[in-house]
């Protein structure tokens, strides 16, 4: 007789269940996230769409473990983080996450290649200068501007520098990618570009969640929720009052 | 440790990095905080000078501090006894004082009463002495005489080498050897106030000395610095013996008594000396032991001196550390935008305080090495123009305090200017910044 092992599938890099925010700022509190679920595995791409408001940057920012939630409850990879300690949420977000913003932030002073070694400088853990190296032109490479490292930002393209930006997010090969509006401030066709560039790395099991506006860039994505009234749900469903 | 390790060297690298990318920002915050620093520098090194010019000055004619200095009265067999025990001692050496007139035979000296060679006129006249009924001058040699090219001084006989216990300052030519048998002219090595006296007056060189059988003709092999007001001459004791019986040495008309001056370690010779004098019918409380703490004297009003200019000089500090500090605040100002995205990749708030105070505590330690290399320089160049003008700061080197002054002023500095951006910097919100 023969036994056939039992597969138990490995738990979501991402599980929030019942997540609220709630801004509070001069005037009357306002409550941003109502109660969003939101299941992220390995190599699951995921677009979120909104309006300007909406609540899209804060959830990704709860994410990104940037904030915290003021209800429900935050799993990592099967660990509660609901409630982690700033100095505990520093470490993961170098270990787990790789972040790509909409205005790329790079530092005018820095090459590319010491734009994308700044995600290895960051004081969790030391590499050595020769491996530190290989890994950031490694990620260039990654992202196709290997021949750029040596470059400063202001002599980049757009598109070259959110590269950049995606290459140093993509240095420590994170767990997760977060994208915020990252085609922002490009155009379309260099928009297409980096969007792709995100996409592929999903390929090799990184979980994606993707802030947009646009959505051909939303619909490259495995799936697309929409945020409004402080809920995800899947585009398209409506909300029936 | 590790991990510190590796958050050190991250600090250090990004610290660099920010002070390459805001040179001329870097620079201001150097220029206000390097006066600041070389205040610190200077007074430092100002104090730890003064301090050995004045020791050094002192201990020329109180001695070196550690010395043991004993007097003897010159009553009864006191005198020849000190001199019987301290002879061929190396570890003590007594001191006699004698009044001896060096010039014409049979005149007046210029400076009579051995006053300053200066100040003829002012300080000089027969010697006096005062009883209850008043005072009046001493009948001596000189009373009566007529007015000549002479100049009375104090002569110093010595048993050994005194330069251990006072460490004189060679002026010209050499210094008393004391290995060789007694010359019949006594050596002299004259203080520099004698030395000017002789180079004013060209006399002829008859010694008189109170107390001599016969008046000798001196040989001046040396001049030396003694720190003496008054003109003196130093003389083997035994050369002076010679010419004169061993009881006089202690005459109290001529200066009487003696002075031994011990090493500290010389404890045998204080004990045998001490008992000699008393079975030679000294009274014991009449025999004065003491040991020059000149150092511990001093130290109280120099180190008074000191924090009081210390406490002028950290004034100066503070208002460089408040360029640093304003520099710094808005540096910090400047790279919000930095620092979130720092935060964003992991880097703990810790390590974004150690980045910014890395930066202000290497930008002090700049300063601080500017401000000791300028204080270096400055002394070098105050030793080449004005050294010769204080031969007590002869050979001076820049002292270690005012460097490790300078480097603490410079990491206090860099604490007290980098403390706040530190803290503001590691407060950025992360979310608030990094919105799209």
């Amino acid at each position: 007789m023969t036994t056939t092992p039992l597969l138990v599938p490995p738990p979501p890099l991402i599980h929030l269940t019942g997540v609220t925010k709630t801004l509070k700022g001069q005037d009357e509190p306002r409550t941003i996230l109502a109660g969003v679920d939101l299941t992220v595995r390995a190599g699951d791409s995921v677009a979120i769409l909104g309006r300007s408001g909406s609540g899209k940057s804060t959830l990704l920012s709860l994410i990104g473990l940037f904030d915290r939630p003021d209800g429900g409850q935050y799993l990592l990879g099967g660990r509660d983080i609901t409630r982690i300690p700033e100095r505990k949420a520093a470490a993961l977000r170098s270990a787990e996450f790789g972040f790509v913003f909409q205005r790329f932030f790079l530092l005018k002073h820095l090459t590319a290649a010491q734009n994308v070694a700044m995600a290895l400088v960051n004081g969790q853990g030391w590499l050595p200068r020769r491996k530190r190296k290989a890994k950031v032109l490694a990620a260039l490479d990654r992202v196709g501007i290997g021949h750029l490292a040596k470059h400063k930002p202001p002599r980049l393209s757009g598109g070259e520098q959110q590269r950049v930006a995606i290459a140093r997010a993509l240095v420590r090969e994170p767990r997760i990618l977060l994208a915020d509006e990252p085609t922002g401030a490009l155009d379309t066709e260099t928009g297409n570009l980096v969007v792709e560039v995100l996409r592929q790395a999903t390929e090799v099991g990184c979980g994606l969640v993707l802030v947009t506006h646009d959505h051909d860039h939303a619909a490259k994505m495995g799936r697309v929720l929409h945020l409004s009234d402080g809920l995800l749900r899947p585009a398209g469903q409506r909300v029936i009052a | 440790m590790i991990r510190l390790s590796g958050r050190l060297r991250a600090s250090l690298i990004i610290g660099g990095q920010g002070i390459r990318a805001r040179k001329l920002r870097t620079f201001l915050s150097m220029v206000s905080l390097f006066l600041g620093v070389l205040a610190v520098v200077v007074v430092q090194a100002g104090a730890e000078i003064a301090n050995r010019a004045m020791l050094a000055d002192v201990e020329l004619y109180q001695g070196k501090d550690g010395t043991r200095q004993m007097y003897v009265p010159p009553e009864g067999q006191a005198v020849p006894v000190a001199l019987e025990v301290l002879e061929g001692r190396t570890d003590a050496v007594a001191m006699t004082t004698s009044r001896a007139i060096i010039g014409e035979p049979g005149v007046k000296p210029i400076n009579e009463g051995g006053g300053p060679i200066d100040q003829v006129g002012d300080y000089t006249g027969p010697r006096m002495t005062c009883d209850q009924s008043g005072c009046y001058p001493v009948q001596d040699a000189n009373s009566g005489a007529p007015s000549g090219q002479a100049v009375e001084l104090q002569l110093v006989g010595l048993t050994g080498d005194v330069r251990q216990f006072r460490p004189f300052r060679p002026s010209q030519g050499r210094w008393l050897d004391f290995g060789g048998e007694p010359s019949l002219a006594p050596r002299l090595v004259l203080n520099e106030q004698a030395a000017k006296a002789f180079t004013r007056y060209h006399v002829p060189a008859e010694m008189r000395v109170d107390g001599a059988t016969a008046n000798p003709t001196p040989q001046i092999i040396g001049v030396v610095d003694d720190g003496g007001y008054q003109p003196a001459a130093y003389v083997r004791a035994d050369e002076l013996m010679n010419w004169m019986p061993v009881a006089e040495l202690g005459d109290s008309s001529s200066g009487g008594g003696l002075q031994v001056l011990m090493t500290p370690t010389a404890v045998e010779v204080e004990h045998v000396l001490r008992a000699r004098l008393v079975a030679a019918g000294t009274p014991e409380e009449q025999i004065h032991v003491n040991t020059v703490e000149t150092l511990k004297r001093m130290s109280t009003e120099l180190a008074l001196m000191r924090w009081i200019f210390l406490g002028m000089a950290a004034l100066v500090l503070l208002i460089g550390v408040a360029g640093i500090l304003n520099v710094g605040l808005a540096t910090v100002g400047e790279r919000i935008e930095e620092f979130a995205l720092r935060r964003a990749v992991g880097t703990p708030r810790l390590l974004l305080a150690g980045i910014v105070l890395a930066e202000t505590l290497l930008t002090g330690l700049l300063t601080a090495a500017l401000a000791i290399g300028a204080g270096v320089v400055g002394l070098q160049l105050a030793m080449t123009v004005f050294g010769s003008r204080f031969p007590a700061l002869e050979g001076t080197a820049f002292p270690w305090q005012a460097g490790v002054a300078g480097v603490i002023a410079g990491l206090v500095a860099g604490v007290l200017g980098g403390l706040v951006p530190a803290l503001r910097a590691a407060r950025i919100p992360i979310s608030t910044v990094m919105r799209a």
